[in-house]
């Protein structure tokens, strides 16, 4: 197991330095809009774009400035600093990558929780009421787009322009170490609202595997001898359906400490997923650099974490 | 793993059956309710979107304390002083936290003395200037025993000529001070032409007369906002200057900071907060400065902020142009006091490019401007309360709007005279430029255009207003700095047309509405503004003088006249002047300045 982790961390190494080599070169080679020029505002003349762009390297071969990057990157943790507005990209990152945290780790918690449950109950009352009152609302939770659903959760429930107001609106975000319980608070609309598609899903697929799992001789088995229901489903028939999910939720927790940019944006929470949006629209390379390599660095944690747990998942399974 | 599929499933019951049909009719009869009651969500009844709205409060009264929080979508640009150069940034930074030589009290047109005693004096045909410094105005802390000296607005001056300070309009107006261009070809330490011959004396020797820097509208930009050189040298190292996070203050707010002076309360993309500057005396300003603590918010979504701020307590606009039309369209009828709708002194317009075919014939582009139903590109972006229609370049409230025709226009335009369009006569344009149908015969042509409503939808209009002309475009939809800074500012793209396009003033002088746009040597390769790349001898040498006028009355006369050429010559499509919609809630005196066409927060109080 360990020589496992060992290999795939120096593998993880190696995708983070190809995916920033793509990213710089996508971005540098072939960008959307001239920073310099961005930057040096409206009817510059040409001798004040050309400063600088030799002020910021960029009249450097690519090659060189790639260099450069990483070695501020690697021996200084330097990710440098935003053309928009001069500050450190480190600090932003690292200023805004709680408000993610939260964000995504609460609504995971949420939605394996409503899933799993919800996918449990289904499959063993397949076809019942509550079976297609869960999966119906599934399939509404999976069509809703995720933006929809935020605004209509905050004209609906928003304590400043709700119609039923109960919980803190848009902006009301503070971080934890400030307020918890505001902290908790102001998280709840948000982390219903990432969950609700997710723990459809999540549902339907728990539900679809739990029933082929049900159906298993083994399982059968298992009543034959005498064993209780609750142990049956739980402790035989999950275990063996959760494998998928297990890799789904260590994708969407990676995919999502990235950045869950529709919900940061419409509850405005100061996260990693709306600084990387407003860094393409304001062609900030630097910025859109830092964000997609932190994107990239959870996406490959979570694969790994989520391939060491199924050692532990499933017995089967052994490196 | 290998998975089987079991037996055949189990029906439910007819009685299940019958629950869950009823169950499914209430769940869908809810969530239809709930989006209707959600997506009808107003605050009255629809308005007609016509008109004006609140009364401009002065700012002459108010009560004093309070805290009042400021809702945008976006941060300012930066934090560096010599870097400020946009709306935003001047309502949340300059006007609140920062002195310059001079400022703009809410319902002036001309500079009022601010840092200076009063307006430059004028020397050796306007190519000295003098002006004299208030003694004892104290920075903010850390620099709290320190007053400002005409040596800092030397330096900040200078500082704003490095590429890590980037300034975006030095260039234009400061370029004529003597020693500017060996400075920046790093062939000496300063600009000679900027001479302190004392503490509270500051000498501006020019190459050749600039009247707005004469008049002092230019000497109110920020980069006359005071910069120690000792304490911001060392922050103005390296690639980008790193000053704008440690800045001192001069006005009545400030950032609050630590002791080394590195700002505390701004968090980028988030908030910024003001606090009382302990070291300002409002003896020495003409600003009243009423609130206690303003926290401006970044990042929030246009229509929530928007309704936030109209049903809310505390709150106002920062950097929205306008709420969206459907709560505009409520508010006009239900909160009209809480909206201010005015001149912003900005214009839209449609740019023709004379460098590519066949918009190098004056005949083609009069039968363009002819065609366009303007009324119909304003519905695009919400209508009549958005602004009057433009029929030239120089908008309503700046110097030389009357003398060049008013709200009708220059005389004798017949291409410029109908805001609804007037294809008869474009076709008759047409034919003159030798398309006996009267309608373009041509290979297509490439207009490029900003994807985001609503300049998108403006765009579209466009596109089938000159299809009725037969005209065939290649139109592209691309981001908005995509389109600016690979596109339409660069004439190597050849874009033939770019609908989305506008310009607003630097300050209360038409040089900056005209000068930009029309004169051929601000035709550069990149971030170009002159769009339709004109380049007339001729225009340009009449621009050149009216720029070293020092006279307003002679100024507004002379850009008046400038304006009325460059509209006949079509070269580009004026068809909006813009209108600011500034809104905030109900328990709010906001007090809006003419200069920025936004709030002014040191002139607003809580009611």
């Amino acid at each position: 197991m360990i020589q496992y982790i060992v290999r795939r961390t120096l593998w993880m190494i190696a995708l983070l330095f190809l995916v920033s080599a793509i990213t710089f070169g996508i971005f540098y080679a072939l960008p959307s809009a001239d920073p310099a020029g961005l930057r040096a505002g409206r009817s510059p003349n040409p001798e004040l774009v050309e400063q600088i762009r030799h002020q910021l390297g960029l009249d450097r071969p690519l090659y060189a400035q790639y260099f450069d990057y990483m070695k501020n990157l690697v021996t200084e943790g330097d990710f440098g600093y935003s053309y928009q507005n001069n500050i450190s990209v480190r600090t932003q990152i690292f200023q805004r990558l709680p408000a993610t945290i939260s964000l995504a780790i609460g609504a995971a918690i949420l939605w394996l929780t409503i899933g799993i449950t919800v996918g449990i109950i289904s499959a063993v009352r397949p076809h019942t009421l509550v079976d297609r009152v869960a999966m119906g609302a599934a399939l509404v939770a999976i069509s809703a787009p995720v933006y929809w659903l935020a605004l209509v959760a905050l004209y609906l429930f928003a304590d400043d322009i709700g119609r039923f107001p109960l919980f803190p609106g848009a902006g009301s975000y503070v971080p934890f170490s400030e307020d918890p319980s505001k902290w908790f608070t102001s998280l709840i609309m948000p982390w219903c609202v990432l969950a609700a598609a997710f723990a459809a899903f999540y549902a339907r697929l728990l539900r679809s595997t739990m029933i082929d799992t049900m159906h298993e001789d083994y399982i059968r088995t298992a009543r034959a001898k005498g064993l209780g229901e609750r142990r049956v489903i739980l402790r035989h028939g999950l275990r063996s359906a959760i494998t998928p999910i297990v890799t789904a939720a260590g994708l969407d927790i990676g995919i999502l400490l990235g950045g869950a940019i529709l919900t940061e944006t419409v509850f405005n929470i100061p996260g990693v997923g709306r600084l990387a949006y407003d860094s393409i629209i304001n062609s900030d390379l630097p910025m859109i650099q830092g964000t997609v390599l932190l994107g990239a660095f959870f996406i490959v944690t979570a694969n790994l974490v989520v391939d060491v747990a199924y050692a532990f998942v499933d017995p089967r399974v052994r490196y | 793993m290998t998975h089987k599929h079991g037996p055949g499933r189990e029906r439910p019951d007819a009685n299940e059956r019958m629950r869950m049909r009823k169950l499914l009719a209430s769940l869908t009869t809810a969530l239809v309710l709930g989006v209707v009651v959600t997506a009808c969500g107003g605050d009255g009844d629809e308005g007609n979107g016509n008109g004006n709205a609140g009364t401009p409060a002065t700012g002459e009264s108010g009560k004093k304390g309070g805290s009042l929080t400021v809702l945008s979508a976006a941060d300012v640009d930066g934090l560096d002083p010599g870097y400020w150069y946009y709306q935003y940034d001047y309502m949340a930074l300059a006007h609140p936290t920062q002195r310059g030589l001079y400022g703009w009290e809410p319902e002036k047109t001309e500079p009022s003395p601010d840092l200076a005693e009063d307006l430059p004096e004028v020397a050796d045909g306007g190519k000295t200037l003098t002006i004299k410094i208030k003694p004892g105005i104290k920075y903010s802390p850390p620099l709290q025993d320190r007053t400002v000296t005409s040596k800092d607005v030397k330096y900040a001056i200078e500082r704003a000529f490095l590429p890590q300070v980037a300034n975006g309009y030095v260039n234009l107006y400061y370029a004529e001070i003597d020693g500017v261009k060996e400075f920046v070809d790093g062939k000496a330490d300063e600009i000679a032409g900027i001479q302190t011959p004392d503490d509270q004396t500051l000498v501006l020797k020019l190459d050749k007369p600039q009247g707005v820097v004469a008049t002092g509208v230019a000497l109110a930009l920020p980069a006359t906002i005071p910069v120690p050189k000792d304490y911001a040298q060392k922050y103005d190292k390296g690639k980008q200057s790193r000053y704008g996070e440690y800045q001192v203050f001069t006005g009545p707010y400030m950032i609050p900071n630590d002791s080394s002076g590195k700002l505390t309360g701004y968090t980028a993309g988030k908030e910024i907060q003001l606090v009382r500057n302990p070291s300002w005396d409002p003896e020495t300003d003409y600003r009243p400065a009423y609130l206690d603590k303003i926290t401006f918010s970044g990042g929030n979504d246009l229509t929530v902020a928007s309704r936030k701020i109209l049903t809310g307590q505390g709150l106002m606009s920062g950097d929205f142009a306008a709420p969206p039309t459907a709560i505009l369209k409520s508010a006009l009828s239900s909160r009209k006091d809480q909206l201010l709708i005015e001149p912003s002194q900005g214009i839209r317009f449609v740019a023709l490019n004379t460098k590519v075919k066949p918009f190098d014939d004056i005949n083609v582009r009069k039968a363009v401007s002819a065609v366009v139903n303007k009324n119909d590109l304003r519905v695009t972006r919400g209508g009549p309360t958005l602004g009057p229609i433009a029929t030239h370049f120089i908008p309503p409230e700046m110097p030389g709007f009357e003398e060049a025709g008013g709200e009708a226009g220059p005389e004798g335009l017949d291409f410029n005279a109908n805001p609804d369009g007037d294809l008869n006569l474009a076709m008759e344009y047409m034919k003159k430029a030798g398309y006996s149908s009267g309608k373009y015969t041509g290979p297509p042509v490439l207009m490029v255009g900003d994807n985001q409503p609503p300049a998108s939808k403006t765009g579209e209009a466009l596109q089938s207003q000159l299809e009725q002309l037969g005209f065939k475009l290649n139109y592209r939809q691309v981001e908005h700095s995509t389109m600016l800074s690979k596109f339409c500012t660069v004439p190597k793209a050849d874009v033939a047309i770019c609908p989305n396009l506008g310009w607003g003033k630097d300050f209360f002088d038409s040089e900056s509405m005209i000068n930009p746009l029309f004169n051929g040597k601000n035709i550069v390769p990149a971030n170009n503004a002159n769009y339709p790349q004109l380049d007339d001898p001729e225009l340009n040498a009449k621009m050149d003088k009216a720029a070293t006028l020092t006279d307003p009355a002679e100024r507004a006369t002379a850009w008046a006249e400038i304006d009325k050429e460059v509209t006949a010559g079509a070269y580009m499509i004026p068809w909006l002047w813009d209108n600011q919609i500034n809104f905030a809630s109900e328990n709010v005196n906001g007090v809006r300045n003419k200069f920025n066409s936004s709030w002014d927060i040191a002139y607003t109080s809580l009611k």
